[in-house]
């Protein structure tokens, strides 16, 4: 009890001081790392995250914008196609946050908008919301298990086999990794919610059908059929791939790993810093990168794979 | 019965009917590309059909699998 205390107030110190290097990380019992941990986590879970609210609307309004600018003529097709595609590609994560409960937890008054903001932020990438909350869920319990975690089909030794993997499970005679989402869904007694699954997936379909034939083919095509192509490829890559792989290992601190991506932390959508999202996944995502730099003597000392960042 | 429905929407030949037949032949047109007295619409029906039918017959739209 007492090493906790004087760890609590060795970082309140260092907090008025706002410099870590005053600590010596060093000579610290693994007690107190953890307890320095989870103090530093704490101060970023408590952050409202104003920033992941606009962005999931935002991207939705004007996704759902494009198309009667582009049916009205308002905006050219070859315009607003490479903005759909950074609208497909940014749709699931202001869902991320929410799957979480980041924005409010059951029982808060702003309980609604966690929710709202997760079924409305993916509308552009026709997924359901809580079928996707659900099979995270069994991710972050299981991650890397090769029986249960249901993301576990993404791994591959290398990028270009990831690239061939994540295509040729995109096609018709393949369905390995919804099964996976099928069967951890089954297992959680979840299964109620693949209806929604089928529903939006069905509904999708037949609405590029609709369009197609209407006369709305290529609007069709530009606006969310390539985008949703494009999504699920960059999205398994960067949130699911690369921060896992190799994926051999499991634990607390050695199922996920920092790294230095080509695009940057904007570029992979603040993936590089997703080692501290499995350590903690209620802060949120906008501020993983400041919780990192602070956490980062504790992570190394913890055996986390951070690839020199 | 309604598994069948939700796989016929699914099914390679059912999209390269309802998308990639009208698909090409918006492309074509866009293009301005047309084959005397063959409607492009009929080019995106046998080009999307047969298409359709290799991924139904292969179990993939690309060449590897």
């Amino acid at each position: 009890m007492g090493e906790v205390a004087s760890t609590i107030s060795s970082l309140d110190r260092t907090n008025a001081n706002n410099n870590s290097t005053d600590i010596n990380w060093d000579a610290m019992t693994d007690t107190q790392l953890e307890v320095m941990e989870r103090k530093i986590a704490s101060k970023y879970m408590k952050i409202f995250p104003l920033g992941i609210i606009v962005w999931g609307f935002a991207n939705t309004f004007i996704w759902l914008s494009l198309w009667p600018l582009v049916f009205m003529g308002i905006l050219p097709l070859w315009i607003a196609f490479p903005i759909a595609v950074l609208n497909v590609c940014l749709a699931y994560l202001p869902s991320h946050d929410a799957q979480h409960s980041i924005i409010a937890r059951k029982g808060h008054k702003l309980r609604w908008l966690n929710e709202l903001l997760g079924h409305v932020s993916l509308i552009p990438f026709v997924a359901p919301f809580r079928y996707l909350r659900y099979t995270h869920f069994e991710h972050h319990n299981n991650a890397n298990d090769p029986e249960l975690d249901p993301d576990f089909d993404v791994h591959a030794k290398n990028r270009v086999e990831f690239f061939k993997k994540v295509i040729l499970r995109k096609q018709p005679g393949s369905g390995a990794q919804e099964d996976r989402y099928v069967e951890a869904l089954i297992r959680t007694n979840k299964a109620h919610v693949m209806m929604e699954a089928i529903i939006m997936r069905v509904g999708y379909m037949l609405i590029l059908y609709l369009l197609a034939w209407s006369g709305y083919a290529l609007e069709a095509a530009l606006l969310w059929w390539i985008p949703m192509q494009v999504a699920n490829i960059y999205i398994p890559y960067y949130l699911s791939w690369k921060p896992h792989h190799p994926g051999t290992e499991m634990g607390r601190y050695k199922d996920t790993n920092a790294f230095k991506s080509l695009l940057g932390n904007i570029g992979s959508s603040g993936m590089q810093y997703h080692v501290i999202h499995h350590l903690y996944p209620r802060i949120p995502l906008m501020h993983t990168p400041a919780a990192f730099r602070e956490l980062r003597p504790i992570l190394i000392r913890k055996g986390c794979d951070l690839r020199g960042m | 019965m309604i598994g069948k429905i939700i796989g016929l929407v699914f099914s390679p030949i059912v999209f390269s009917i309802a998308f990639l037949a009208p698909l090409i032949a918006q492309s074509l047109t866009a293009l301005n590309i047309s084959f005397d007295g063959i409607p492009n619409i009929a080019v995106g029906l046998v080009i999307g059909g047969c298409l359709g039918l290799m991924a139904h017959l292969r179990g993939s739209w690309v060449w590897v699998k």
